[in-house]
């Protein structure tokens, strides 16, 4: 069974803090600076979330006449450009298959057999 | 906001028209060639520019070169199976199997030799230039120096250096 009253610890811990001396010095006008950190935090506006960054800038920003245009020109020539190389790409691959099934009409060594 | 929504979507949907109507034009030879009755003689006519005449003969010799081309395949067939079941019946060299194998070296070289002959017919039909593109082209395609094996590919199409 613990003999030691509850007053009796509490006077032994008040000893104790008073005993503990801090050595290491504060930096000059820390108190000043926390105060400050303080404040700011406090008065500091909130990050917009990305959406609304872009409902405005699709709100305010895009219906511009120069900047509409130029958006609508860009996706123009973009979608052409994409097209473009598309059908470059599928014209080059339909030509070299008709290039091969050319020759393996003429070459009986490479005709497909039935 | 709502006319800055319909600028938004007026751009999606014009870079979508316009990649499918470029898409839709650049693709129309290839379209046409694919439809076509013999799609290999329409992209013959188109990558050597054969005018109608030129195109016309051409057709005619490689119409006429088809049933040569027939009668050889199903000679050659016929010589691979017959040296197939030799090979299968025998664990030796035989003179049948000798035989056999120069059969099949004798078909090769006039299947070759009648190849070649139709390839030079058909530079000749066409203008000198894309004449020699097209030799250049088909000699390398049909006489393959690696005869076949795989890991040397040959090119798909004809050098587009000397295109006219």
């Amino acid at each position: 069974m613990n003999t030691i009253q509850p007053n009796e610890d509490d006077k032994k811990l008040s000893k104790l803090l008073h005993e503990w001396k801090v050595e290491a010095s504060l930096p000059p006008r820390f108190q000043e600076q926390v105060w400050r950190r303080i404040e700011k935090a406090e008065h500091a506006p909130n990050a917009p979330s990305v959406w609304t960054v872009i409902a405005h800038w699709v709100g305010t920003v895009l219906p511009r006449p120069a900047l509409a245009a130029s958006y609508v020109a860009i996706l123009l020539a973009i979608g052409v450009t994409a097209g473009w190389a598309q059908a470059q790409q599928e014209t080059a691959q339909v030509k070299a298959d008709l290039a091969d099934r050319y020759v393996r009409v003429l070459d009986p060594y490479q005709a497909p057999r039935h | 906001m709502k006319k800055g929504v319909l600028i938004l979507v007026f751009g999606l949907v014009a870079a979508t028209v316009a990649y499918g109507c470029i898409y839709f034009i650049c693709t129309a030879s290839a379209r046409n060639m694919q439809s076509s009755n013999q799609p290999e003689l329409a992209w013959l006519k188109e990558e050597f520019n054969l005018s109608g005449s030129e195109f016309k003969r051409v057709s005619e010799l490689h119409a006429a070169y088809l049933p040569q081309c027939g009668e050889m395949c199903r000679e050659i067939d016929a010589q691979n199976v017959k040296l197939q079941a030799l090979l299968s019946g025998t664990t030796s060299m035989t003179h049948e199997i000798t035989a056999a194998l120069a059969e099949s070296s004798r078909l090769r070289s006039e299947c070759q030799t009648m190849m070649l002959r139709h390839f030079f017919q058909v530079s000749q039909a066409m203008p000198p230039e894309q004449g020699r593109r097209y030799l250049a082209w088909v000699k390398e395609k049909a006489f393959l120096p690696d005869f076949g094996m795989p890991g040397n590919k040959t090119p798909d199409g004809p050098p587009e250096s000397t295109r006219q």
